[in-house]
């Protein structure tokens, strides 16, 4: 009896969701199949046995795949197994693009919403530093951070973080601009609301569906910034594996072993692109409603 | 105009300052460069010497002034490894990077503006859906990667192409291939944007009753409507094309800008990276300068406003 409940509740459930599949949007599908690949890559890998990224096996380099038992992707040069190091790359560019995205959006909110309801000298200063930060293309400002401060995987959140708020200020900046001459805004003040009050009680709100759509966008910027920087050497340092380190190790064997640089190319774009169509559909069923 | 033309030059001049003044900072964070240039032997007194000599030894408000003099003269110091002037080094291998970022940019707008007009003209819905999603599919891909996967089908599987360097015509297809088909993707999305807007607009109806034909409509009345923003993007987006090019330097091996500040990053040369961001920060300023000035002849609502 109650497992036949179960049986049917999972068929409806099975049901609903193949019919909000197909009402979707076709690229939202692909979407979402390859985040819930990324998804299992990163989770489940970890557990399986003999998966450790790191220990080297010199008899065994250079496999490609699916021709080892113990290795289903193969192996790298050190014969370190290549989907195990692909998993904790991709959670390592995940983390380090979420981490960053948090940084610049809360950065850019801040700045944003201080230069917007102050306005005046303030708010001219503010915008004219996110100009003179514009002036310097993302990756040579991150660059020559690099060469100045040096890449741990900390400092390069840090770094991501700082150079990215600019588009999240500017967003933050207008609608607080037009949302200050609103009715309610001054009725607030007049009832005696500080200007923290209003910021914090009634621009911030105001502002954070429009931030969070931008920040679904940024995730994939990010991660494109940070595997440049890691294929050319100066983000993620090894031995942690990143996507793009792997990318750079790899070109080396682009004539023996393509898959070394296929699988984590692969990786990244299921990743870019699942993020980028997501974010995509979301905004345009917002912009319907 | 004047007025308009007088704002943006002290703008300019601001920022320029700003990126030199930051450099400054930066450079005084990296530690201390006269370890680097001794030998792991060196005395303290030799240690002093050289900082003497290099005066770094002064207060930090008449190194700064200095350098700015110095900047102004176009000095931004010697390159430690080389020993020449790190500007000089910089210079030398621009015109590399410039014509790499130039004839994508040229190939991938004119390949934008064909296709969103022949996308337009021939009224097809599918045409125009495909194209969209080719442009976003392409938009994904960062730059360097794209260029590997160039390289892994038309090098090493078909042979066709060279792989690495800069020895002949045949080795600027495949970089200029990945920075163009990403010029072609953000151009051609801009263009058909403007294309959805001002189709049910009043003017192109008119022109429509008058009995105008298709093709002459999307080429006479909307393009130049569409263009006008569309060089706003492409003045932020140099910026963009820059960096992707720096990047896919090292992808190419190709002797540029690029792998020159890398290169700097690695050997620990803290002038050469920062005498080539100066370069490139000056340089993106100028051209957004022209690109603002060009906006404001085309368009008089920006200079009277």
């Amino acid at each position: 009896m109650t497992q036949a409940t179960t049986r049917l509740r999972s068929r409806t459930q099975a049901r609903s969701l193949t019919a909000g599949l197909v009402g979707a949007a076709p690229s939202l599908v692909v979407a979402t199949v390859m985040l819930v690949i990324v998804a299992l890559v990163v989770v489940v890998v970890p557990f399986l046995p003999g998966s450790d990224p790191y220990s080297q096996d010199l008899a065994s380099a250079q496999r490609a795949p699916f021709t080892s038992g113990s290795h289903l992707l193969g192996t790298d040069a050190l014969g370190r197994d290549l989907l195990s190091r692909l998993s904790l790359a991709t959670r390592t560019s995940l983390v380090v693009a979420f981490g960053a995205v948090l940084i610049s959006m809360v950065l850019g909110l801040a700045i944003g919403l201080v230069a917007g309801w102050r306005r005046g000298r303030l708010d001219a200063f503010l915008m004219g530093v996110a100009d003179v930060q514009l002036s310097i293309p993302v990756v040579l400002l991150l660059i020559v951070l690099v060469a100045a401060l040096g890449s741990s995987t900390t400092l390069l959140v840090v770094m991501l973080g700082l150079t990215n708020w600019v588009g999240y200020g500017r967003v933050a900046r207008s609608i607080a601009v037009s949302l200050r001459e609103r009715e309610f805004v001054t009725a607030v003040t007049a009832a005696g609301g500080s200007g923290w009050w209003v910021v914090s009680r009634h621009l911030l709100p105001n502002v954070l569906p429009q931030i969070a759509i931008l920040a679904a966008f940024e995730v994939g910027t990010v991660i494109t910034i940070e595997s440049s920087l890691s294929f050319i050497g100066l983000g993620i340092q090894p031995p942690t594996p990143s996507l793009g380190g792997l990318i750079a190790d790899g070109q080396n064997y682009l004539q023996t072993n393509p898959a070394l640089v296929v699988l984590p190319a692969l990786m990244i774009l299921m990743v870019i692109g699942g993020v980028q169509f997501v974010s995509q559909g979301l905004s345009t069923r917002r912009s319907r409603r | 105009m004047v007025r308009f033309t007088v704002s943006r030059l002290a703008r300019i001049v601001v920022t320029v300052l700003a990126v030199l003044t930051f450099a400054f900072v930066l450079a005084r964070l990296t530690g201390d460069p006269v370890r680097l240039m001794l030998p792991d032997q060196a005395t303290q007194a030799d240690v002093d010497a050289a900082r003497h000599s290099l005066g770094l030894d002064r207060p930090l408000l008449v190194q700064y002034l200095d350098f700015m003099g110095g900047a102004f003269r176009g000095d931004l110091g010697d390159s430690i490894r080389q020993g020449q002037s790190a500007l000089g080094l910089v210079v030398e291998r621009l015109p590399n990077t410039v014509e790499l970022a130039l004839t994508s940019f040229v190939i991938g707008f004119a390949l934008a503006v064909v296709l969103a007009v022949v996308a337009e003209t021939s009224g097809s819905r599918r045409l125009r859906s495909t194209l969209m999603w080719l442009a976003t599919a392409r938009q994904a891909i960062p730059p360097y990667l794209f260029g590997i996967l160039l390289v892994l089908v038309f090098s090493v599987s078909l042979g066709l192409l060279p792989a690495i360097g800069r020895t002949s015509y045949a080795s600027f297809v495949l970089p200029v291939a990945t920075m163009a088909t990403f010029e072609v993707a953000l151009y051609l999305r801009l263009i058909s944007a403007s294309f959805d807007e001002s189709r049910s607009l009043d003017y192109v109806r008119t022109a429509r009753a008058k009995g105008v034909s298709r093709g002459r409509i999307v080429v006479r009345h909307m393009l130049p409507n569409a263009l006008l923003p569309v060089i706003t993007i492409a003045g932020i987006n140099l910026g963009v094309l820059m960096g992707g090019t720096v990047v896919l330097e090292m992808v190419f091996n190709w002797p540029g800008l690029g792998r020159l500040i890398v290169q700097g990053v690695t050997d620990r040369d803290y002038p050469i990276v920062q005498a080539g961001v100066v370069l490139i920060a000056v340089l993106f300023v100028a051209v957004n300068f022209t690109v603002d000035m060009l906006y404001a002849v085309l368009d008089p609502r920006v200079r009277l406003s």
